[in-house]
């Protein structure tokens, strides 16, 4: 008797390997389903994240000298690496100003000195946006509000930077 | 700016501000093996340098989606579906329209073209991610940028 209910017929055999089989299936394509209904919620996002930019604080001067580098970056549909600059230097006060690049007007890149015309500035080449030295946008030029300033640390003597932020 | 819905939406209170077009000039083929490994390289750093132009500048220019073509270029057709694109985006203020392209073949019908064509020798052959062809896109870019700056 017990070795009737031992025995699986070969129907009943491929019955739950199937379903063992499918539901193997079902999981794996629901877990990625549920991981990207629900992960953006849950990952630490990479913001707030500081990144070594290849610059040692003994090299930063009073002179803004540009470094980019590149962090990784979760975008909706795609992860990459994108490109951040800053520019950097010391202040007035001997402290680190690390400047965004980005012009608060429409988004072009400003350089240090960018202009001929008008030294000891940014300058945006785009719609002639100008700024002073510590990102304060100059009224009468296009740009309504400062360059961001990015969260920083130093370790080790290294600069690393966050995210810029506006001020 | 880029083709995208929400620089779309920078794009329309912003009008004024951007009069620049810029159109990637990107040719493809499937009838030779020996050549179809190159040509794509090619639209991928065409794409890639297009898309960093862009970065540099965007506040005064848009980028519109690349004009594909198949190689090699029929002037004439091509040259008169390229110019009614520049004729439909200059119902906007748009002034200035630049053609990007690694194929030398456009040179032949520049004066043809409505807006400034922008030849570059292209990176032969290599891999996109690696970091010699990172610098030579963005050393280009640079250059670039400046050229079309003096555009303006
Ligand atoms: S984008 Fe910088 S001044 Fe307009």
């Amino acid at each position: 008797m017990s070795e009737k209910k031992q025995q699986v017929s070969r129907r009943q055999f491929l019955n739950y390997t199937l379903t063992g089989v499918g539901g193997f299936m079902a999981a794996g394509m629901l877990v990625p389903m549920l991981r990207m209904a629900v992960d953006p919620v849950l990952q630490p996002s990479t913001a707030g994240d500081y990144a070594n930019v290849g610059l040692s604080v003994d090299d930063i001067t009073d002179t803004p000298q540009r470094v980019d580098w590149k962090v990784d970056q979760v975008d909706g549909w795609y992860e990459s690496k994108v490109s951040r600059s800053a520019w950097v230097f010391k202040d007035d006060k001997n402290e680190i100003l690390a400047l965004s690049p980005v012009c608060t007007h429409l988004g072009c890149v400003v350089s240090w000195e960018g202009s001929d015309n008008y030294p000891n500035e940014f300058f945006c080449p785009c719609h002639n946006g100008r700024y002073e030295k510590d990102g304060t946008n100059i009224p009468g030029t296009p740009p309504l509000a400062p360059l961001h300033v990015y969260d920083q640390k130093v370790e080790n003597g290294i600069l690393y930077l966050g995210d810029a932020k506006p001020r | 700016m880029k083709y995208s819905s929400n620089h779309m939406e920078q794009y329309i209170p912003a009008k004024e501000f951007v009069d620049t077009i810029i159109i990637p000039l990107i040719p493809f083929h499937f009838s030779a093996d020996a050549e179809m490994k190159k040509l794509a390289f090619q639209a991928e750093v065409a794409t890639i340098f297009a898309g960093e132009i862009e970065k540099e500048l965007s506040g005064r220019v848009m980028l519109i989606p690349p004009y594909y073509y198949v190689k090699p270029l029929e002037q004439e057709v091509e040259v008169k579906r390229l110019n009614t694109w520049v004729q439909n985006m200059e119902t906007q203020p748009f002034t200035n329209f630049i053609f990007l392209t690694f194929d030398p073949a456009w040179k032949k019908c520049e004066k043809d073209l409505t807006g400034n064509l922008l030849w570059f020798p292209s990176i032969q052959s290599g891999d996109v991610h690696a970091s010699e062809t990172h610098h030579l896109i963005t050393d280009q870019v640079a250059q670039v940028s400046e050229l079309i700056r003096s555009f303006w």
